[in-house]
């Protein structure tokens, strides 16, 4: 690292501590926005996120049902098994015996099962039941498949539900949908109220880029230290955000846990994961140095 | 007084103004067809009434204005072809200096001065080093850690003057610089600004003040409605 550079990058450490402590009402407000801002989409993400979840749990059940012919050798039920989890959009296979079909028959028929006990023989027969990929969990790739599977050798009939198949594809897209549109406004929205935020405090500090042009500062030299106060400024803000969101879910979430179980059964809400939470605070950040950017280039501070 | 020559600075001129004229408003000049050259070391005065065009002079030498005719050569940099990354390296090699001094208020008195060392990017040890050396050339050593605000008016000034001088340019423009100073201070600032002159910046100063001009007896343009009326050389007064 070479003297200058060491001493440009003290310069910029040291002005971006100068300008946050300069205005800290200012430098607090532009935090506080862009927390509040991150809420409500840390918010949004966390719905939409755990709205995906439970559909992707409902799409677990998104299963073709191959029933077999009785009989089959092992070798031969090994090889249909192979080929048929090489079929595009399978994720699994699960294979269901005769014996575990009429189990889960038996179990279906709550009060009734005593009508099996007279059968000699069990009627139902094995299948391989093939679970999609999130990706292929529609109509098109179910028919796609189905039409590979008919006809294979040891396969005798093929069985899925297609009604909850349209439904399940129409909320996914519903939701996505959803997800794409308020998503959508809420960035423009964030945006141009972090933008505006930091141009408000930006403005307040004109003089001190007029001078700084006076003593021949380039356009970099100028900009860099507000870019990083943004950053930082947004990054406390997307962590201040995070740390609300965390809160009010774990506050909120006992106060609507019958409502929640009675509507989502066993699938339990879930916290945003890490990796999300992260690229969140690190959008604040971004969010913060973008609006410094946008500030400068409106108010044409450093030109 | 005696005449003098627009063109009297020569090859080695570092300002030269050749026919340049501003106009702001079409049919308005706030500068007019003005020639001159100010040489390596020179002190000079500009003077003329409020509205003459003085400040504009002084900011298209630094490159804040373009001017609507002729041409601007500054340290052998055409102004008017300058491209926007080429300005901050024309102005690091000119100090200029206002009548409202131009101090960061949130800045000690240290950090205002080395701001024009931080950016070219001085070292640590050599920034610390030149502020203080030019502290001490003003006399404000003892006040490097005050802000601003708590400076006396002189005071402020002399900080700006140090600010300017800091980085060694070869130009020194100063507009105003005793325009809110009492007699006494006036004196102080000038001449650490003719000291300036005298370790070979060239000194451009603007003032209305005339007596200013006859005390330091220096070579002296008039403006007047944007045009240069008048290129003298004024004699200091017998003592």
């Amino acid at each position: 690292m070479t003297g200058r550079f060491r001493a440009r990058l003290r310069y910029v450490l040291r002005t971006t501590g100068t300008g946050l402590r300069a205005s800290p009402l200012t430098a607090l407000v532009a935090t506080f926005t862009i927390a509040l801002a991150l809420l409500l989409m840390g918010s949004f993400v966390l719905l939409i996120a755990n709205m995906e979840q439970i559909l992707d749990r409902f799409g677990e059940e998104f299963r073709i049902s191959a029933y077999l012919e009785d009989g089959l050798a092992p070798a031969e039920l090994e090889l249909l098994r192979t080929r048929v989890s090489a079929a595009p959009g399978v994720e699994r296979v699960d294979l269901v015996s005769k014996e575990q079909a009429l189990e889960r028959f038996r179990a279906s028929q709550i009060g009734r099962a005593a009508l099996l006990d007279g059968l000699d023989a069990n009627p139902l027969p094995a299948s391989l039941e093939l679970v999609l990929a999130p990706t292929h969990r529609n109509r098109e790739s179910l028919d796609r498949l189905a039409a590979a599977l008919d006809g294979l050798p040891g396969i005798t009939d093929l069985g899925y539900g297609s009604d909850w198949v349209e439904g399940y594809a129409r909320a996914v897209e519903l939701v996505r949908g959803i997800a794409a549109g308020i998503g959508g406004v809420l960035v423009i929205a964030t945006l141009l109220i972090v933008t505006n935020t930091i141009r408000l405090a930006l403005v307040t500090r004109s003089d001190e880029v007029a001078i700084l042009r006076l003593v021949g500062a380039s356009r970099v030299f100028i900009a860099v230290p507000y870019l990083l106060e943004g950053a930082v400024q947004g990054l406390l803000g997307g962590l201040i955000g995070l740390i609300f969101l965390f809160g009010c879910f774990h506050m909120l979430l006992p106060l609507f846990a019958g409502s929640l179980e009675l509507v989502l059964g066993q699938v339990a809400p879930a916290f945003l994961p890490l990796r999300t939470c992260l690229l969140l605070a690190a959008s604040g950040a971004g969010l913060g140095a973008f609006g410094s950017a946008a500030a400068l280039a409106q108010g044409r501070l450093s030109s | 007084m005696s005449r003098n020559g627009a063109t009297r600075a020569g090859a080695g001129a570092l300002v030269r103004l050749f026919h340049v004229s501003k106009s702001y408003l079409a049919g308005s000049w706030a500068l007019r067809d003005v020639s001159l050259e100010l040489a390596k070391g020179e002190f000079v005065f500009l003077t003329g009434p409020s509205g003459a065009g003085k400040t504009t002079l002084m900011r298209m030498i630094f490159a804040d204005e373009q001017p609507s005719e002729g041409q601007i050569i500054v340290l052998g940099r055409n102004v008017g072809r300058l491209g926007p990354g080429a300005v901050p390296s024309l102005r690091r090699r000119i100090g200029v200096v206002f009548q409202d001094f131009k101090l960061l208020p949130r800045r000690t008195v240290e950090e205002n001065v080395a701001l024009a060392l931080d950016v070219i990017g001085a070292p640590a040890r050599e920034r610390r080093a030149r502020v203080f050396a030019m502290l001490k050339r003003v006399g404000l050593q003892h006040r490097r850690y005050h802000y601003p605000l708590s400076l006396s008016g002189g005071e402020q000034q002399r900080v700006a003057i140090a600010r300017a001088l800091v980085n060694e340019p070869e130009i020194l423009l100063a507009d105003e610089p005793t325009g809110n100073l009492d007699p006494e201070l006036t004196l102080e600032i000038m001449d650490l600004i003719a000291d300036a002159a005298a370790r070979g910046t060239a000194v451009f100063v603007a003032t209305h003040d005339l007596a200013l001009v006859e005390r330091y007896g220096r070579r002296a343009l008039r403006l007047e409605g944007g045009e240069l009326v008048e290129d003298v050389i004024v004699r200091r007064p017998a003592p």
